[in-house]
């Protein structure tokens, strides 16, 4: 049965000359599980946008939806809010009450649903999430993972037949964007839920779906299984980066007769082990050695929030050379966002200390430390905005000549943001934004909290070439993060935070390789082949180092 | 357990209503006392063992002022105990002053007790029987103050890791102020918008609201609120229809019990059932547990 059918649908906004949206035509099958890929500013958005009525964008509209057969347009109120549920992108915002069981209630109230069914319903549901729990918490108390998924519940609670999900899991980490997904997958499997989700994180999603739509630019140039679709990304440009690793393995060392794309890293290894020989396990070594004189040293350092409350940093031993990269991994809540407060000079440790360049950091007067020292990139990135303009935000902090080179060329190629208001960017954006306030005051040491939170692939790939360029000018850099991929990517040495203690400090081929769980896609897929390889260009250097195998490799073997 | 915490908030409503109105309009020496004790059985009870030394000093400071203050401007009565300033100090303005006080001070270790169970969806859910719209109203803002003060608290440390807030000089301090202020309400403006939608996706507005809670009206409910609006009749009409046994002025002095009315001896028994009432389920829950434990 066709749930949903878009024919011909063109979408301007006001005061734009171009289509956001032009001549998008698809149609959804009960039961369809459909994964919407495309880089930010590709229309994604706009088009889940225009699929629910009530929160459709204003703007010029030519096409046609479709809903169960029936016009959009010609939907009741009610029916139209209950037929199609949507889940937003931040955890937080979608909240309306302050009570995890209103929450869930909020939806069939609106419907003016009798309290008997209401209570059936929220109990039947709460019961499926695993939300019981924590049925009557405060929805402040909850942790961003277990927020979506409430999100997704209370959404799920009114029985929409279509499920719209917008970059749920952007601002999630790792484990809970996983679980989010897995849950995804059951609804879809066990009540038949037909679901659209526009992602960037596609590790997960991809195995999942029956089709994948890719957008560009307004368009919807293909559409259809996810390992035709994945074969055929590289078709698109500049879309390749946003797949998941063994995609991306796949397209780097394909040749002609491979047969089909490899989706998840055990497919992945399947293919690698068929088709390329072990002759040379590893890349050569490239000796890592860490500074000499350190940038910021923490010797035992305890700390807690209050009195009676439980210790967070429990004799934190770590060091950051001077002028390298430095990833801190660990999963939300161990602590990592409270190191980089206490290495900021926010927080004040109880016991312990920390040297900031060789002197002890409560020595530093507060001028000389945040101006030429010491900044800190927060989490959230909107608390460094203040002004009305991106214009005005970079003026505030003494024009744009105090930036280093390479954040000047990357501000340079968006001079068109320069009018916007910085709430209006795309994460991307308002990451760089904020990261040139930031860095205006020329600080010697960069703290960064999570900065990949909330942004897609190619953001992260120009974050982490620009980080490249501020080391090569003598910069350190401190990075919390729970994102592997990011930190094999770009860090010099990684070290894990677990329980308020720092465990190991090596550099990224030995510290991943040496790691069973807590490791990249890659080196999952490469374990028992190769040794060492933690990116996808290392391990497509290692493939074509090696060569493909051929039938008489086979026969040895046999 | 703690089943009087576990009462329909509506019910709880009316029994605190109740035993607190009974008092205050009774205005009756007796009834004060019974009220106090009561009160602080259950104040103790909902404390579980934290002691609040605090709340008692100044309770047993508003109970002392309360009865030195009354003789001190009230000069009825004709027992004098002393002269203070060509007034006479009377036995009589004395006891009335403690009186007073007595109930004041019970009244306060109701509503002491009465805090810690009626917590904020409790009260919401009350409102919220009369007037849904304004209970989501404040649901809303129960959820959004909290997080404004957080968000402020997290843009001021942002901007001062940049160096652009400072706290160490006054004018310097509330100019900062000011600026994080003012993107304060952006932010809460955008992230309206955001809850707008979100309420609009989920069909606010599309019909009439009907209204939720986890709280039940169950025949134990019904109970207590039934015995609370009858015993704190049967304590008032007492009051209402009889003499008062203690009779302070001209002079003090108080009827033998035997010579009570009979109706005085049904109100006191009922005020008394009803302040010991909260003390009176935990205890009987309580005692229930320890015999079913037995018998495992």
């Amino acid at each position: 049965m066709e749930i949903l059918a878009v024919e011909n649908l063109s979408f301007t906004y006001p005061n734009c000359e171009e289509k956001a949206l032009d001549g998008i035509s698809f149609s959804v099958e009960k039961g369809e599980f459909i994964t919407l890929c495309g880089a930010t500013g590709c229309g994604k958005s706009t088009l889940l946008r225009l699929l629910k009525r009530e929160i459709a964008p204003l703007g010029e509209v030519s096409g046609r939806i479709t809903i169960k057969g029936r016009a959009q347009e010609t939907l009741g109120t009610a029916e139209s809010a209950r037929l199609v549920g949507f889940v937003m992108q931040d955890p937080e915002r979608q909240l309306v009450t302050d009570k995890v069981w209103h929450e869930l209630a909020f939806g069939l109230e609106n419907l003016g649903t009798p309290q008997a069914e209401i209570r059936r319903r929220v109990a039947e549901t709460s019961e499926y999430f695993g939300i019981s729990g924590w049925f009557d918490r405060d929805v402040a108390e909850l942790s961003g993972g277990q927020k979506q998924l409430m999100n997704l519940a209370a959404v799920m609670a009114m029985q929409p037949e279509l499920l719209i999900l917008d970059e749920p899991t952007a601002q999630l980490d790792p484990i809970a964007a996983a679980d989010f997904i897995s849950t995804l997958k059951k609804l879809n499997r066990e009540l038949g839920q037909t679901i659209i989700i526009a992602e960037h994180r596609l590790e997960d999603v991809i195995p999942a779906c029956d089709r994948m739509m890719v957008m560009q630019s307004g368009r919807l140039p293909l559409c259809a299984g996810p390992e035709s679709a994945a074969a055929r990304i590289s078709e698109i440009d500049g879309l390749s980066e946003y797949m998941p690793a063994a995609v991306r393995l796949f397209g780097a060392v394909r040749e002609a007769g491979d047969g089909r794309c490899p989706l998840t890293v055990r497919e992945g290894a399947e293919f690698l082990a068929k088709n390329f020989r072990a002759d040379i396990t590893s890349l050569p070594e490239e000796k890592y050695a860490a500074p000499e004189s350190a940038a910021l040293e923490f010797r035992e350092v305890w700390f807690r929030y209050g009195k009676n409350l439980p210790d967070v940093l429990r004799g934190t031993s770590f060091s950051v050379g001077e002028g390298e990269i430095f990833c801190l991994l660990g999963s939300n809540g161990s602590g990592k966002s409270t190191a980089l407060g206490n290495a900021a000079g926010l927080l004040r440790p109880y016991s312990g200390t920390i040297k900031l360049f060789g002197r002890r950091i409560d020595a530093w007067k507060w001028q000389e430390l945040y101006k030429n020292n010491l900044a800190l990139l927060p989490q959230d990135v909107q608390t460094v905005f203040l002004k009305n303009t991106v214009r005005e935000e970079l003026a505030e902090c003494g024009g744009e000549e105090r930036l280093p080179q390479v954040v000047r060329e990357m501000l340079g190629r968006r001079k068109g943001l320069y009018g916007t208001h910085p709430y209006d960017l795309s994460g991307g954006e308002q990451q760089l934004v904020a990261l040139a306030k930031v860095l205006s005051s020329s600080p010697r040491l960069l703290l960064l909290d999570e900065p990949t939170k909330g942004i897609d692939a190619r953001a992260k790939g120009e974050l982490a070439a620009l980080l490249g360029e501020l080391r090569r000018g003598g910069m350190t850099v401190l990075i919390v993060t729970h994102d592997v991929e990011f930190a094999a990517r770009v860090a010099d040495r990684c070290a894990m935070f677990f329980r308020g203690e720092v465990i190991s400090g090596e550099p990224p081929r030995t510290f991943f390789d040496k790691n069973n769980f807590y490791t990249t896609a890659v080196n999952r897929m490469t374990r028992g082949l190769y040794s060492g390889v933690v990116t996808v260009e290392q391990a497509a250097e290692l493939c074509r180092l090696n060569g493909r195998r051929s039938a008489s490799d086979d026969s040895d073997t046999q | 357990m703690r089943t009087f915490e576990n009462l329909n908030p509506i019910a709880a409503a009316v029994y605190f209503a109740a035993v607190i109105g009974a008092v205050m309009f009774g205005m009756d020496p007796v009834m004060s006392a019974l009220s106090l004790v009561g009160a602080v059985a259950m104040f103790a009870a909902v404390s579980q063992g934290r002691s609040r030394p605090w709340f008692h000093l100044t309770l047993a400071g508003v109970f002392l002022a309360g009865t030195a203050l009354n003789p001190l401007l009230n000069h009825r009565g004709t027992t004098v105990l002393f002269v203070l300033n060509n007034n006479p100090v009377t036995l009589e303005a004395l006891f009335h002053g403690a009186a007073n006080a007595l109930m004041i001070v019970s009244v306060m270790y109701w509503f002491g007790g009465m805090s810690r169970i009626m917590t904020s969806d409790k009260l919401l859910y009350i409102f919220g029987s009369a007037l849904p719209k304004l209970s989501l109203i404040l649901s809303m803002a129960l959820r959004y103050i909290p997080m404004f003060a957080r968000q402020t608290r997290a843009v001021n440390s942002a901007q001062k890791a940049m160096g652009l807030y400072r706290d160490d000089g006054f004018v310097d301090g509330v100019r900062s102020r000011i600026r994080v202020f003012s993107v304060m309400v952006m932010w809460a403006l955008e992230n309206g918008i955001t809850t707008a939608d979100s309420m609009e996706a989920r069909g606010y507005g599309a019909a009439r609201r009907s209204f939720f809670s986890i709280y039940r009206f169950t025949a134990r409910d019904a109970l207590v609120t039934a015995l609370s609006l009858v015993l704190a009749a049967l304590a008032l009409l007492g009051q209402a229809l009889c003499e008062p046994v203690i009779s302070i002025y001209p002079w003090l002095s108080a009827l033998p019990a035997a010579q009570w009315p009979p109706l005085i001896a049904v109100s006191y028994a009922a005020y008394a059932v009803l302040a010991a009432l909260p003390v009176t389920i935990w205890i009987g829950d309580e005692l229930r547990w320890r015999y079913l434990q037995s018998k495992i």
